[in-house]
């Protein structure tokens, strides 16, 4: 099953799908495909997405969030 | 022969992420007090020290963390023209051992231009503790730079790293490209680069 980034809920993991964003600073935060992520904070009134990957905690705006599609289903 | 700054001194550039123990480890090296935290970012103006290694004077500069070249923030400026001004200088490459992967988006594009290099596998004590295994030696094969685990905090490899630093060498990009590929088994100079600790 695939989802919208900022359509996970809390704690909920997988892996790094696609990003729809045509420019981006993600990679240099080490946010790039095939990347297993957890959410963990989703401010409410369209407030950042905060998500663990490897080990670190990376926030974005939910703008950004909404172009990255997760997939949840995946093998370790 | 290397370049030399003014005062007689081969100037050092300590590059890396945010966050990845630059400022502990230029304490250690230089003796200095630069201001130390555990929170990224702490680090946003230069800090200079020196350090002494077989008769050589280095200039040790502690450049703020980035995580690209293509800066983003004031701190990042810094960075990015303090490498900008010193074409020639010698590059410390700081990657964090606990988040390899992480620092070599930034490392590459240090490799890329055209520095003279070489890598500190910092914070190998928590890489320790954390069961986490980096094998230093295939990492200098493929950069063709030299590679030494260090810790800021136990003082591992920081007498490995003081006498890397006359051996720190450019790297080409489509080496390491072709070897992380494993088009080539060998760097070209093996004999030149010592396996770390083997010295």
């Amino acid at each position: 099953m695939k989802k919208r980034l900022s359509d996970l809920a809390f704690g909920e993991t997988g892996i790094i799908h696609r990003i729809d964003l045509p420019e981006h600073e993600l990679n240099r935060l080490g946010v790039r495909l095939k990347k297993s992520i957890r959410m963990i904070t989703h401010q409410p009134i369209k407030g950042p997405v905060v998500i663990v990957i490897d080990g670190m905690e990376v926030a974005m705006g939910l703008s950004t969030a909404e172009q990255i599609v997760i997939d949840l289903e995946y093998e370790e | 022969m290397k370049e030399k700054n003014k005062s007689g001194k081969i100037t050092v550039l300590m590059m890396g992420n945010p966050n990845v123990g630059k400022s502990a480890l230029f304490n250690r090296l230089t003796g200095a007090s630069a201001v130390v935290s555990n929170y990224p970012g702490t680090t946003v103006d230069v800090t200079r020290g020196s350090f002494m290694q077989n008769r050589e004077n280095y200039e040790i500069i502690d450049v703020p963390g980035a995580y690209s070249l293509d800066a983003r923030d004031a701190a990042e400026e810094v960075a990015v023209t303090i490498l900008q001004n010193n074409p020639e200088a010698i590059v410390l490459l700081v990657l964090d051992a606990t988040r390899l992967e992480r620092g070599l988006y930034l490392g590459l594009e240090v490799l890329e231009q055209g520095n003279p290099t070489l890598v500190a596998v910092n914070m190998i004590d928590s890489a320790h503790d954390k069961h986490i295994a980096v094998d230093s030696k295939q990492l200098q094969k493929i950069f063709g730079v030299p590679v030494v685990p260090t810790s800021a905090i136990t003082g591992e490899g920081l007498k490995d790293l003081g006498m890397m630093l006359s051996r720190a060498r450019p790297a080409v990009i489509s080496e390491i490209q072709d070897r992380a590929q494993n088009k080539a088994q060998e760097p070209d100079r093996p004999s030149a680069v010592p396996v770390v600790g083997g010295v």
